[in-house]
């Protein structure tokens, strides 16, 4: 059977043009073609007889005796960690309510990616847009990193180079301009007429950002300056003689010590910019489901990730509460790993006792002390998914029945149990 | 099964009853006024020295969307200033300005508050939107959803689209966004600021090649031929400018006579007289919503203190950014439909333009004669939280109080505003009218807002008190379809409530246009952009009880 408009939450782009074949259990997207899109599905596509049972410690059981166990597990535990959160909505809503009853943790796998964003939104504000407007609207697009275009597959077809638009035709045929340092290696996939791919010669992206930052603040200056690269001078005018220049960056590419400041570096030129054009940001993020996570924690709990609650109120502190830390320094003795989108998102290696509630396609050691594999959102679970914009959620369909449960089922019987 | 409330002093305008001494019987969630010979009575409240109202309907509270977690995450300082534990029953949460969505719930529920109307539903973001409501708990929902900066209305009124056309593409938006009413904010002036328009007058053309005033008519019109209960909500154009009194009044004129409902009217009420070139058009305001029978107007009341301003107005929160405190903005170009800005503010008593917007919003209050078409609101957070509305009812209540509070204002803005010169003093019955009664008519929600037969039990008992602060602050007890879920101030039961919607027909064939329209220009599916009913219930996690629209 064929399903439409399938949405594909394996990036935050969320692509929801998808036709997908559903032949018994395999799983297959018939309009894309990128190795990322498809990976997923591949992944997916498990037969029913090879659907793994739940697990304790490596022995097959039953869904109830898994639960029981993982339930005895947190009961005793007096610092459990929840994380990875890799998943839709209404698994992130019990992931949160599993966190407040058991006094635990909270954070997302890819939380080191969300910090700088959320710090610097906390710091100053931002000045953003979203995808459809940057894809209409845009004439200038300027982009930090080659990288990105790989991590997003298909960014370029879906906002870059749209075939038609709301806008005149120089926001169809957008001057795209890729950014790297020359300490990056080439893309060779770049060397294209219409995109202005600026190689430049700096230690790294960060210190290219810095001087485009100098440059937007004292234009002046900047010309007399010799050390400044005349390319970044000819941006500046492009950006000023532009009528909506977009900014878009992914925090992954970053230095992540010093991605915070980067981030704020951006934000600073945008707001300067916006005293004379407009000119707008795009972060990208959220391929593990994190945009989705920190959206549903921010509206129930007030504070986004990660988010203590062991003292009875949600708490947010992103240098006490960082989950891959918390493992690292052994500040957890309990762990509930939540990944439902990928079998690539296996478990953290950890000593303390773990429980996966996750794709049916993980692998899990033996010493994995609880192992629920759960339906997989828009694929066995009807689910829902925010978007790296923090604007649209879109609708995950369930398009294949098996026997699996969703995930948000199966943490709140947890959470009744507990 | 009834439960029997006895001795109670009721308030229930929309029956006319104004104070009268009154038994109301409660069975299976709805209100009798006498019980039916096989009813058992399992409880009675003795209400005795008790006032007894409907529940409190808020028509113009920002609890939902983007915008409110974009708010929630700048105001980090706000949220950890104010923890709220969880107990057996409610869970924890956090803040005072943005709270998070559970504490919310507790916390209008707290305040006799059974329904609330989150104005500015992003068609785009309607889901998130629905979904913060659905995790608001104890309280019935419900959004106005926005139009009039969406590049397909724009592209319509510019092509010189049919009445027709444009009602069909409303009645489309409603019934896909899942919501009860429309929106239009700064009519033109989000999409005009995508092209660096700083300003747009109401009979300025934008960039789109219309003016504010087409929008606004045209939007109005199809609100109105459509049947759909709740007028046209209008954020008008210039919010915050002074002089602005001037746009909002063409704002009611532009409906030419169709119902239109001006929102947050204080920030629309502006004058440019004084040393401060900035004074009080309060009276202006007020006198063409008593001369113009078809406007209603909600007053966006300020009140001192620490806040946050969230709107889709990305033009002028734009403007206003430089007076945010502490100092951070955000602005938001929003998917070809609209935008945001979300700035923190702290209104002081002793600035003086603070000072006089709070005087504004209380003349205009007391100068509006027909409570009927006034609503307390302070566009939660934008003028204040929405915890502050006990105390603008004590001053909207008692005269002494509210000169006392106006005589320590700046002195200047004192000099510039009749407050004190005002006797008015509302009554019970008029807070009973502008807190219920009338927020149910204009919404369309005809078992909601009043205490007669068949009504949905949501009931609200305070207990009588001099100081009415007080009093409204924390009700006796709150029944909510039949469960009594507050005691003396405090939940006791949660509860979820639903999700108000109208549904209005339209011709199923504007759907090949738009199908064109998001196939050409939109990033997310025709199909994926509509919110069905089971989604609202399997996913969303909410109820729809859907209003009927009368046509004609």
């Amino acid at each position: 059977m064929q399903y439409e408009n399938v949405t594909c939450p394996h990036c935050g782009i969320l692509c929801d043009d998808l036709s997908v074949e559903v032949s018994e259990s395999s799983v297959t997207p018939l309009n894309i073609k990128h190795a990322h899109c498809l990976r997923a599905f591949e992944q997916a596509s498990i037969k029913d007889a090879d659907l793994p049972s739940p697990q304790i410690n490596g022995q097959q059981t039953s869904l109830d005796e898994a639960i029981n166990k993982a339930v005895d597990i947190l009961k005793t535990s007096s610092q459990p960690l929840i994380s990875g959160l890799i998943a839709d909505v209404q698994a992130c809503r019990e992931a949160i309510a599993l966190s407040e009853k058991v006094a635990g943790v909270i954070d997302h796998a890819n939380g080191p990616y969300m910090r700088a964003n959320i710090a610097v939104l906390q710091r100053m504000g931002k000045v953003k847009t979203t995808l459809a407007e940057a894809r209409n609207r845009s004439d200038n697009i300027i982009i930090f990193g080659s990288q990105i275009i790989e991590r997003f597959p298909r960014l370029m077809e879906r906002v870059l180079t749209p075939n038609k638009s709301l806008g005149a035709d120089n926001t169809i045929n957008k001057k795209i301009t890729i950014i790297d340092s020359q300490a990056q290696p080439v893309n060779q996939q770049f060397d294209q007429a219409n995109i202005n791919y600026l190689r430049l010669d700096a230690p790294n992206l960060e210190s290219v950002i810095a001087t485009l930052e100098l440059i937007i603040h004292s234009p002046a200056e900047s010309e007399q300056d010799c050390n400044i690269d005349k390319s970044l001078l000819d941006l500046y005018q492009q950006i000023i003689a532009s009528q909506y220049t977009t900014m878009i960056w992914y925090t992954g590419l970053f230095d992540n010590v010093a991605a915070e400041q980067t981030v704020q570096i951006i934000t600073q030129s945008i707001k300067k910019l916006m005293e004379q054009v407009r000119c707008v940001g795009l972060p990208l993020g959220g391929s593990k489901g994190e945009i989705t996570a920190t959206q549903v924690a921010t509206w129930q709990t007030g504070v986004p990730l990660p988010i203590a609650f062991m003292g009875g109120t949600p708490v947010h502190n992103p240098v006490l509460y960082d989950g891959v830390a918390m493992l690292e320094n052994s500040e957890a003795d309990a762990l509930v790993w939540l990944s439902t989108y990928s079998s690539d998102d296996a478990p953290p290696k950890t000593d303390i006792p773990t429980i996966v509630i996750g794709h049916p396609g993980l692998q899990i050691a033996d010493t994995t002390a609880v192992y629920i594999p759960v339906g997989i959102p828009g694929i066995d679970v009807r689910g829902l998914a925010c978007r790296v914009d923090s604007v649209a959620t879109l609708p995950l369909q369930k398009i294949r029945n098996n026997a699996l449960p969703a995930a948000n089922d199966v943490l709140n019987k947890m959470i009744e149990m507990l | 099964m009834a439960i029997k409330l006895t001795g109670g002093e009721v308030y229930d305008p929309a029956h006319q009853i104004d104070g009268k001494q009154k038994d109301l019987y409660i069975i299976d969630g709805n209100i009798t006024h006498s019980l039916p010979d096989n009813e058992k009575i399992t409880h009675t409240h003795d209400l005795n020295g008790c006032i007894v109202m409907a529940g409190a309907i808020d028509l113009h509270t920002h609890i939902g969307g983007g915008k409110v977690n974009i708010a929630r995450t700048m105001m980090l300082e706000d949220e950890h200033a104010h923890p709220h534990l969880g107990n057996h029953i409610c869970r924890s949460g956090n803040g005072h300005a943005v709270p998070s969505s559970f504490t919310t719930g507790y916390r209008y529920a707290e305040m006799g508050y059974t329904a609330c109307f989150e104005p500015a539903v992003l068609p785009v973001n309607a889901r998130q939107a629905h979904m913060e409501m659905a995790d608001t708990p104890m309280i019935d929902k419900g959004g106005y959803v926005l139009l009039g900066n969406d590049d397909f209305l724009l592209g319509m009124l510019q092509s010189g689209a049919d009445q027709s056309a444009i009602n069909d593409y409303v009645a489309w938006i409603l019934n896909a966004s899942q919501c009860i009413g429309i929106k239009v904010v700064n009519a033109g002036g989000i999409h005009a600021f995508k092209f660096n328009q700083r300003r747009l007058d109401v009979d300025e053309t934008s960039p789109a090649g219309i003016t504010p005033r087409d929008i606004i008519n045209k939007l109005s019109r199809a609100v109105h031929e459509l049947g759909v209960p709740h007028p046209l909500h209008v954020h008008a154009s210039n919010l915050g400018i002074p002089g602005n009194f001037k746009s909002t009044l063409a704002t009611m004129a532009a409906a030419e006579g169709l119902p239109i409902h001006l929102t947050h009217i204080q920030f629309h009420s502006y004058g440019t007289e004084g040393d401060y070139n900035f004074s009080s058009a309060a009276c202006e305001i007020a006198e063409a919503i008593n001369s113009t029978p078809n406007v209603t107007a909600d007053v966006g009341q300020i009140m001192f203190g620490q806040t946050i301003t969230t709107s889709g107005d990305t033009m002028m929160q734009y403007f206003g950014h430089e007076h945010a405190h502490p100092k951070k903005w955000t602005v938001m170009d929003i998917e070809c439909e609209a935008g945001c800005g979300v700035v923190p503010f702290k209104y002081r008593d002793k600035s003086f333009v603070n000072a006089l917007q709070w005087a504004i919003g209380l003349e205009i209050f007391l100068q509006v004669n027909d409570p009927w078409r006034v609503f307390l609101t302070t566009d939660h957070p934008n003028g204040a939280p929405f915890t502050s509305y006990p105390h603008l009812i004590k001053l909207l209540m008692n005269r002494s109080f509210r000169n006392d509070a106006f005589n320590i204002i700046h002195q200047d803005a004192q000099k510039m505003s009749n407050l004190a010169s005002m006797d008015r003093e509302y009554s019970l019955y008029e807070i009973a009218i502008m807190t219920r009664a009338a927020p149910a008519k204009i919404l369309g929600l005809t078992d909601h807002g009043h205490l007669g037969e068949g009504a949905t039990a949501n009931i609200t008992v305070y207990r009588k008190q001099d100081d009415v602060e007080r009093m409204f602050a924390k009700p006796a007890l709150v029944f909510k379809n039949g469960t009594l879920v507050v005691k003396d101030g405090e939940v006791i039961e949660t509860v979820k409530g639903v999700t108000h919607v109208v549904k209005p027909e339209y011709d199923k064939s504007v759907e090949k246009s738009l199908s064109k329209y998001f196939a050409d220009y939109q990033t997310i599916s025709l199909p994926n952009f509509k919110i069905s009913n089971d989604e609202m219930i399997e996913c969303i996690g909410s109820e729809v009880k859907v209003h009927p629209c009368t046509q004609g």
